[in-house]
């Protein structure tokens, strides 16, 4: 696999871990990663928002022991440590999509350095999801 | 045990998914051809992770062994 393409919509902290997770493993073969951060996730591409994810719904009590778990098995446990250990690889590209960093507050003054930067949905679908050998949307 | 010439090891006791791998493929990356890499774990996911792995990326699987609940891989670097 050559490419890969990911659509993240799900902000909780739990449930963002597994693209993030999936990219840093095919990052590390060496294939180039494409992520779009839609709907509330594209607020984990702040140093803020990334720093406030939280588990929500009925898993909400068991934070502490998700994040024990998640630094057991050798990840950074905050998200921004994550992202910035993705970057590390070379591999990753991280992309806002501009409706969702206009409804939910992401412009280019506060989105992280590691980010490429704010893109339309229909470039990352058609230039980066479109072309990839492998689609993921979480 | 194997008594295959290990050039490194790398120690992956405690981690999990995706550490293994990530970590796996940049010590790979550090060694030159030829090199044997021994890959200790406990993640049961390496069980299949690695075989494929070394499949995918043209390495060569000398041995596998696990004994006590510790996953022991001998990798030699073909590329």
């Amino acid at each position: 696999m050559n490419s890969m393409a990911i659509v993240v919509r799900d902000d909780s902290y739990d449930k963002i871990l597994t693209p993030l997770a999936f990219a840093y493993l095919t990052a590390s073969e060496g294939t180039q990663v494409d992520m779009l951060f839609v709907n509330w996730a594209v607020k984990a591409l702040t140093a803020e928002g990334a720093a406030a994810l939280r588990i929500d719904g009925q898993h909400a009590a068991e934070e502490a022991m998700v994040r024990e778990g998640v630094a057991k098995a050798g990840l950074p446990p905050e998200v921004y440590d994550i992202i910035k250990a993705l970057k590390g690889t070379g591999c990753v590209n991280f992309y806002a999509c501009s409706l969702a960093g206009a409804i939910f507050g992401v412009n280019e003054g506060n989105l992280i350095p590691e980010a490429e930067g704010i893109v339309g949905a229909a470039w990352f679908l058609n230039e980066k999801a479109a072309k990839a050998d492998h689609y993921q949307y979480f | 045990m194997s008594e295959t010439q290990v050039t490194s090891t790398l120690d992956t006791t405690g981690k999990c998914c995706p550490m293994p791998m990530v970590e796996t493929n940049k010590a790979i990356k550090a060694l030159a051809i030829g090199d044997v890499l021994e890959i200790i774990a406990t993640d049961v996911g390496t069980r299949k992770d690695i075989p494929s792995w070394c499949e995918r990326m043209g390495q060569s699987l000398l041995s596998m062994t696990e004994e006590g609940g510790v996953l022991r891989y001998h990798v030699r670097k073909n590329r």
